[in-house]
């Protein structure tokens, strides 16, 4: 019996990182109707911001928390804005800032002499283009698919993936929390620190982000575009503002799912983003439009992978392999999926012919 | 410029047939000819120097081989059947340790184990095909990811045929077919190296499978499988049965992929699991979109082009001093890694193709025939 509770709670503190997770890919999905794999590159960015903030500058922990959660929804709106919002003129500006920005600082010019060049070769670029556009009637206006807006994400997450570690390195290390190994006995339960404060920061995001959904103007604002993009446009709600809000917030709790997954010895590492796929089936199982359902989907993800670890050597089935549990969770997503082909709590899709 | 009668076309045979101008065959004599003479004058000719130079050796030339063989597999399911699939790597997986298993342990004939590892391939297929009826969409997606996960973790765990997490040796695969050993070949008393050899076996193979899918979607078969792309409810209203044709296009295409894995396998003659992983299978996936969804000469120019980036990068970078690259290793104070500027110049050219040319370098070449073709009128 002890080792089942022992098991759920800690099943409860992994689920709680996927429900961070997946709430960021279902607030995007919401909003946009994509699913971004990018998520990844933003929890790798919040995770190694924090500990940039806390143990390289010597910050206060949960100070560090709270400005990477600001600085990597930074980053997630400016992403979105550059990308995915598929304007050739920005992109082409921001792609030759970026490069002129990284040549003059390479051949030994200052950091800020390198900014001013870059943005100001990026402004040029962007009149040249903008003039090019007129001339020549603008860019392609046909729709990019679905499937083609995944693939742009899953191109941003290779590009992050390999920035992160060429700035912080390779290693394993400390993302140097408060926490430690410091523990709560509850009768024969061992509740470390660390997953406690997972389990309340998770709690506290997610109530703040149910709160802003229900009574904020901008949380309407995205329930309406999540129903009609064109129908809200025509209430007079910017897309425009929804796309980048969706992007903040889930750059957001990124980096807070980011740093909770980094915390502990030598967890910090720049192969963290793997934690994004696993929770795919937490996704699929709450259904990809459904916050509460992310919450919920991450939470039995979490509980089932962890019951499968702690019972797997108990019930005889090592010849499964290690690692076991991380498959276990796509096989009962499959199954879940087979009985009901939009999740638990998904909408379902109406198909018009 | 054409002389536009010669494009009327009365009857819709001419419209399917496969060499329709004269340009076209000429075209394919001139293919023949370069596929039959390049291994031979790729060492000898002053030109191929310069290729050597960039990193276009006969090798990578194999190994954009290899993928243009998968790719061609996957756009007949992504491309043409609309069943986006992230989980190709893991039909690439099957076929290669098959080819491992049946080359060393059972010590099968090529005209045998090859046949086989595409057997292989079509029952995975055939067994995964059923889902995308379910589903469709991100969920696919999403599922078909999972299945690079259980791959990976079979191709880690079932050790007496995979070899665990080391991987397993291929060099046991017979390459024979009656006299003619493409491991150490011989014609005409003149010895050919490894590269040469595997450069006819496959880019032969490559021709093969182009025609073979080309055959199956400009004939029935694949005129519905392109009415399940566009609206599968509306194809199924006409008579398509959806059941057949998506479990079908699963299966031949997971098949294709096993003979890719296969000829990766014989080709790199040792794999692990690391070759099957989620970047194989978003490189398959970036081939097609960088060549051009729903075309085979697309898939081939993606495959060759994302088959040589890496050695050309990796010589461009050795060869000049490029500004914030570093050796080897990475992450030395903001440098960057050749292997990790190759990354970086693959997401950037698949976020590139998808947000400025969605219908990939296939799309470009299409536009360009079409200005000189209706020239001067072409606007």
């Amino acid at each position: 019996m002890d080792q089942l509770l022992q098991g759920v709670f800690d099943g409860i503190a992994l689920g709680a990182r996927y429900s961070l997770i997946v709430l960021g890919f279902v607030v995007i999905y919401r909003a946009t109707g994509i699913i971004n794999f990018a998520q990844g590159g933003f929890l790798l960015i919040g995770a190694f911001l924090t500990y940039n903030f806390s143990q390289t500058w010597g910050w206060n922990f949960y100070l560090s928390l709270f400005l990477s959660m600001i600085v990597t929804s930074i980053i997630a709106v400016l992403i979105q804005l550059l990308l995915l919002h598929r304007s050739l003129k920005e992109i082409s500006a921001g792609v030759s800032c970026l490069l002129s920005w990284s040549i003059f600082f390479y051949n030994g010019n200052s950091h800020l002499v390198s900014l001013i060049t870059g943005v100001f070769v990026g402004v040029l670029v962007y009149f040249v283009v903008q003039r090019f556009e007129m001339r020549f009637g603008a860019g392609q206006s046909n729709e990019l698919p679905i499937f083609g807006s995944i693939i742009v994400t899953i191109g941003i997450l290779f590009v992050i993936k390999q920035v992160v570690p060429s700035i912080w390195g390779f290693a394993e290390i400390n993302m140097g929390d408060p926490w430690g190994f410091k523990i709560i006995k509850v009768g024969n339960l061992v509740l470390t620190h660390a997953k406690l404060w997972t389990i309340a920061l998770t709690a506290v995001a997610l109530l703040g982000f149910f709160l802003v959904n229900r009574y904020t103007k901008i949380g309407i604002a995205m329930r309406a575009a999540h129903f009609d993009h064109e129908a809200a446009f025509a209430q007079g709600i910017s897309l425009k503002v929804v796309f980048a809000t969706a992007f903040g917030i889930a750059g957001a709790v990124a980096a807070l799912a980011g740093t909770v997954t980094g915390v502990g010895i030598a967890q910090l590492t720049p192969n963290m983003d793997l934690i994004v796929f696993l929770a795919f089936p937490a996704m699929i199982l709450g259904g990809f439009d459904s916050p509460g359902g992310a919450v919920a989907g991450g939470i039995i993800v979490g509980i089932i992978q962890n019951l499968t670890k702690v019972y797997q050597p108990e019930w005889d089935l090592n010849w499964l392999g290690v690692g076991f549990d991380r498959v276990m969770v796509f096989i009962v997503m499959l199954i879940i999926l087979m009985i009901r082909p939009y999740g638990l709590f998904g909408t379902k899709e109406v198909h018009r012919v | 410029m054409s002389n536009p009668s010669k494009d009327l076309k009365v009857r819709y045979q001419q419209d399917l047939m496969l060499w329709r101008t004269p340009l076209l065959r000429v075209g394919l004599i001139s293919l023949l000819t370069i596929y039959i003479l390049s291994p031979i004058i790729w060492e000898t000719f002053p030109v191929t120097k310069f290729f050597d130079d960039v990193g276009l050796t006969l090798t990578t030339l194999n190994y954009a081989g290899v993928f243009a063989v998968g790719a061609i597999g996957l756009n007949l399911l992504t491309g043409y059947t609309g069943q986006v699939s992230l989980g190709h790597s893991v039909f690439v997986g099957a076929g290669a340790y098959f080819t491992a298993y049946a080359g060393s342990t059972w010590d099968l004939p090529f005209i045998v184990w090859l046949p086989g590892s595409l057997l292989v391939g079509f029952l995975i297929g055939f067994i995964v095909g059923p889902l995308a009826l379910r589903l469709r969409g991100n969920y696919l997606v999403v599922v078909t990811l999972g299945l690079v996960f259980l791959g990976d973790h079979i191709f880690r765990n079932w050790k007496s045929v995979t070899g665990g997490s080391t991987g397993v040796s291929v060099t046991g695969a017979s390459l024979k077919i009656g006299p003619i050993d493409f491991r150490n070949l011989e014609i005409f008393g003149r010895e050919f190296e490894k590269s040469q050899s595997f450069f006819w076996l496959i880019w032969g193979f490559v021709a093969i499978v182009a025609l073979l899918v080309k055959n199956i979607v400009r004939t029935r078969p694949g005129r519905a499988l392109q009415a399940v792309r566009d609206r599968d409810i509306a194809a199924e209203i006409i008579g398509v049965d959806l059941l057949h044709y998506k479990t079908m296009a699963f299966a031949i295409s997971s098949s294709i992929a096993a003979l890719a894995g296969a000829l990766f396998g014989v080709l790199q003659s040792f794999i692990s699991p690391i070759d099957f992983g989620l970047l194989v299978a978003i490189q398959y996936i970036a081939i097609i979109i960088l060549g051009g969804m729903g075309t085979i000469h697309g898939s081939i120019i993606g495959a060759f082009v994302l088959g040589s980036l890496p050695r050309f990068v990796e010589n461009i970078s050795r060869d000049y001093d490029l500004p914030g690259v570093s050796g080897d290793q990475g992450g030395i104070g903001g440098m960057i890694s050749i292997s990790s500027l190759n990354h970086i110049i693959y997401g950037i050219l698949i976020a590139a193709f998808l947000l400025l040319e969605p219908r990939g370098i296939a799309g470009i070449w299409m536009r360009v025939k079409t200005y000189f073709k209706t020239w001067p009128f072409s606007y």
